[in-house]
């Protein structure tokens, strides 16, 4: 079909300046010449979470997505530079509430590498417990919400109805559902007994089977697999360099885990595949995750086997090894990291978190934390993806990544 | 003065509902003088036709009904309550009545971009279509006007429907809304040539358009299994154009948020919600009479000429009943993939049943 050139004076509209749209009016201008189209999802869109998207589409092609995140910036990094060590737990976990535990052990693991702090084993395994059982919670909270974007409720309330399991056994473990700051410097914070273990042992066992009918009505429905395969494809290269991360990056057939690339707490001594895909589409990254959720309820299986007896709070920290109540704050309140920079890289449920401490190495607060978060990493490759699909595919591949943008903004 | 109410009086009585089961109530009514006249207007046959059952009366029945069934059978299959708090001795049931009730109280917004008058008048104008086939589907001996051709009429005014629709959405100014109205009336081309094939063969296995040819010819085999293949389009058809997951495409909450209806609030926004439902309750009277042997059933002495409308309503909302189930089971198909099954496998498979039905019809006769 031929296209025809308009010449016609395109006003670009008022609200670009007073609603601070991060486009310039040449652009608009642009557009509406080329006979494109503008539309803004989001804020305020049940499609698109707390961030916008300047999407240009022609016909029914999106041509170009520009992010417009920062909606639920809360400035962690500055707020952290005015609290102890130990009173930034709390914060750096609440950037994404479900993958709490993968969150807190990256930062507990920066301050216990400049203060050199050896962290018993058995405090170890019930750390990557925890870390699995945030991994699992996520992956189910991020099918849920792919689910109810391409408009299949019944996929949105099975996975949350699972995540109660998840949410209990972080109550028995810990004592709150999530965002729990079990972990600190030199290990948990107290010892798990042996029925909490037992329940979690089965609950595992539990999930896996109510998984199967979630499988039945959501994994293997063709509506879902006409709506997710091929689409939004970043291929293995494409996915390399926009810097996807994470499950993401394990769809697009790249083999990379922090857990197996540089192993941290107990993933070394545990039997467990990483589950890669080559197709890259938005199916590969839904099915990559659901693998992920049967290995890491293996993990956790695994983990509770395998528990060695012990201490859980190292001796550097604590003198009683099972429980830090009654002296966390005289143990913990004074530390002071020697003057460095202290950086981990920790595999969280969406991609790598990074945890960068910079100490000054006098004051008992740090000088600078930085926090990268797997939002943040893959946006630019979640954007790239979106191109040359149709618009009704933008809630697919959005749901299919998995976004949260209070993660990305922390 | 007199002369009038005596004609009327004649008419209606003329024509009167025989229901033996409250035959003592009327006979007793219609020796009242004033009273009389309503009872018979009630009782005649087009007016009960059109404004009670199957019409007016058991749609607004319905409508509460269904929205609730929907609610509580998907909350049953996604491990939940459901809708309880609304009267929960009756578990809930009259939630779609409070819910109407609160759209009624609540301010309906007309933003500034709006066509006025239309934005405002075409919700009402939608009702036309959607309840002018009532007056040509009949039930039994009831009928509000007997047509030899109602089965095409009925499709004529189903096919007007989506025209409002498509006005709704250009009328609201609104970018989602055009969206949605541009997603409605590729769905229309998609669905409603395949229907309409479908209503043909049906009319040609029938030789006929009337209704009560058709239900006559289905005494010994329901049309169901005369001709399964337009049953299947009829049904695909059926969920399309009522925009039922897995073709919910023109109001996709979460793309295109409600599409046509995006900018509707209060009444106005309950009045286009409806829509679909009644355009659903219509379609499925049709299917009823084409596939299902429309209100033929096991004969009731006591309830006489009620038996018509009665079946024919059990059996409508049984359909609906077991249509609604696909809310929970699919996803929402892209609108592409949806064409695609509309002018490929839908419409050969009505072409297929178009064959079926002329070989069958010209075998019956």
């Amino acid at each position: 079909m031929d296209e025809y050139v308009l010449d016609i004076p395109v006003e670009p509209p008022k609200e670009l300046r007073s609603l601070f749209i991060p486009i310039p009016p040449e652009y608009v201008e642009d557009t509406y010449k080329s006979d494109d189209f503008l539309i803004l999802v989001g804020p305020q869109h049940p499609g698109s979470g707390h961030m916008r998207l300047i999407v240009r589409v022609k016909g029914d092609i999106i041509q170009e997505v520009i992010p417009d995140p920062g909606y639920v910036h809360r400035s962690m990094e500055k707020l952290a530079e005015n609290r102890l060590y130990i009173q930034n737990i709390p914060l750096v976990e609440r950037p994404a509430i479900m993958d709490a535990p993968n969150f807190n052990l990256g930062y507990v693991r920066a301050i216990e590498e400049a203060l050199d702090v050896e962290v018993p084993e058995r405090a170890k395994y019930i750390r990557t417990m925890l870390a699995e059982l945030g991994r699992v919670g996520t992956h189910l909270y991020d099918a849920a919400i792919l689910a109810v974007f391409i408009g299949h409720t019944t996929g949105f309330m099975y996975p949350f109805a699972l995540r109660e399991l998840i949410c209990e056994a972080l109550v028995r473990l810990t004592g709150a559902r999530f965002t729990s700051s079990f972990i600190i410097p030199g290990g948990v914070r107290r010892d798990a007994d042996e029925s909490t273990l037992k329940w979690i042992y089965d609950m595992t066992l539990a999930m896996e089977r109510r998984l199967k009918s979630f499988e039945r009505i959501f994994i293997n429905n063709p509506t879902v697999i006409a709506r997710l395969q091929d689409v939004g494809v970043l291929s293995k290269e494409e996915a390399i360099k926009y810097g996807v991360v994470g499950p993401f990056l394990r769809a697009s057939g790249v083999e990379y885990d922090v857990r197996k690339v540089e192993p941290y707490e107990a993933y070394d001594d545990l039997a467990w595949d990483m589950p890669v895909s080559d197709a890259g589409d938005g199916y590969a990254r839904f099915l990559v995750r659901v693998n992920e959720v049967g290995q890491s309820l293996s993990i956790i299986r695994q983990c509770i086997k395998e528990m060695p007896e012990g201490r859980v709070i190292s001796e550097q920290i604590a003198e009683n090894g099972n429980d830090i109540r009654g002296s966390f704050y005289d143990s913990l309140s004074n530390i002071v990291l020697p003057s460095g920079e202290y950086t981990t890289l920790t595999e969280g449920a969406r991609g790598t978190i990074v945890f960068s401490i910079v100490s000054d190495g006098e004051s008992n607060v740090p000088y600078r934390l930085r926090i990268v978060s797997p939002g943040w990493l893959y946006l630019r490759g979640f954007m790239e993806s979106m191109k040359g699909e149709r618009l009704a595919d933008l809630q697919a591949i959005y749901g299919s990544f998995g976004y949260f943008p209070p993660e990305a903004d922390r | 003065m007199m002369d009038i109410i005596n004609y009327l009086f004649e008419t209606f009585s003329s024509n009167m509902m025989d229901i033996p089961l409250i035959a003592p109530i009327v006979d007793y009514l219609m020796k009242i003088p004033v009273i009389n006249v309503l009872v018979a207007l009630i009782l005649w046959k087009p007016f009960f036709a059109v404004i009670i059952m199957p019409g007016l009366g058991v749609l607004v029945l319905y409508l509460l009904y269904v929205v609730w069934y929907e609610r509580k059978l998907t909350a049953r299959i996604q491990w939940r309550v459901g809708p309880l708090e609304v009267a929960r001795p009756i578990r809930g049931a009259i939630q779609a009545l409070a819910d109407g009730i609160r759209y009624f109280f609540q301010e309906a917004i007309v933003h500034r971009e709006a066509h006025r008058p239309y934005y405002v008048q075409l919700p009402i104008l939608a009702f036309i279509p959607v309840l002018l086939p009532i007056m040509f589907i009949p039930a039994g001996s009831a009928v509000g006007i007997y047509t030899p051709y109602s089965i095409q009429l009925i499709v004529t005014f189903i096919a007007l429907i989506p025209i409002t629709i498509v006005a709704i959405g250009w009328a609201a100014n609104s970018r989602f809304a055009y969206i949605g109205s541009v997603r409605e009336a590729f769905m229309y081309f998609a669905y409603e040539v395949p229907f309409i094939i479908a209503v043909i063969s049906m009319i040609f296995l029938y030789g006929s358009g009337d209704a009560y040819v058709a239900v006559e010819k289905q005494s010994a085999i329901p049309g169901a299994l005369l001709n399964p293949i337009a049953f299947i389009v009829y049904i695909i058809a059926m969920l399309m154009a009522t925009s039922r997951l897995p073709f919910e495409i023109p109001e996709a909450d979460q793309e295109i948020a409600f599409g046509p209806f995006v900018e509707y609030s209060g009444i106005l926004f309950g009045l286009v919600m409806v829509l679909a439902y009644e355009k659903l309750y219509i379609m499925t009277l049709l299917f009823t009479i084409l596939f299902l042997g429309g209100w033929s059933g096991l004969y009731c002495p006591l309830l006489g000429d009620l038996n018509g409308p009665l079946w024919m309503f059990i059996k409508t909302i049984v359909v609906i009943s077991i249509l609604v189930i696909v809310r929970s089971i699919y996803a929402r198909y892209r609108l592409d993939q949806a064409l695609r099954i509309g002018w490929t496998s839908m419409l050969a498979l009505s072409i297929a049943a178009l064959v079926v039905g002329g070989a069958l019809g010209v075998w019956l006769s």
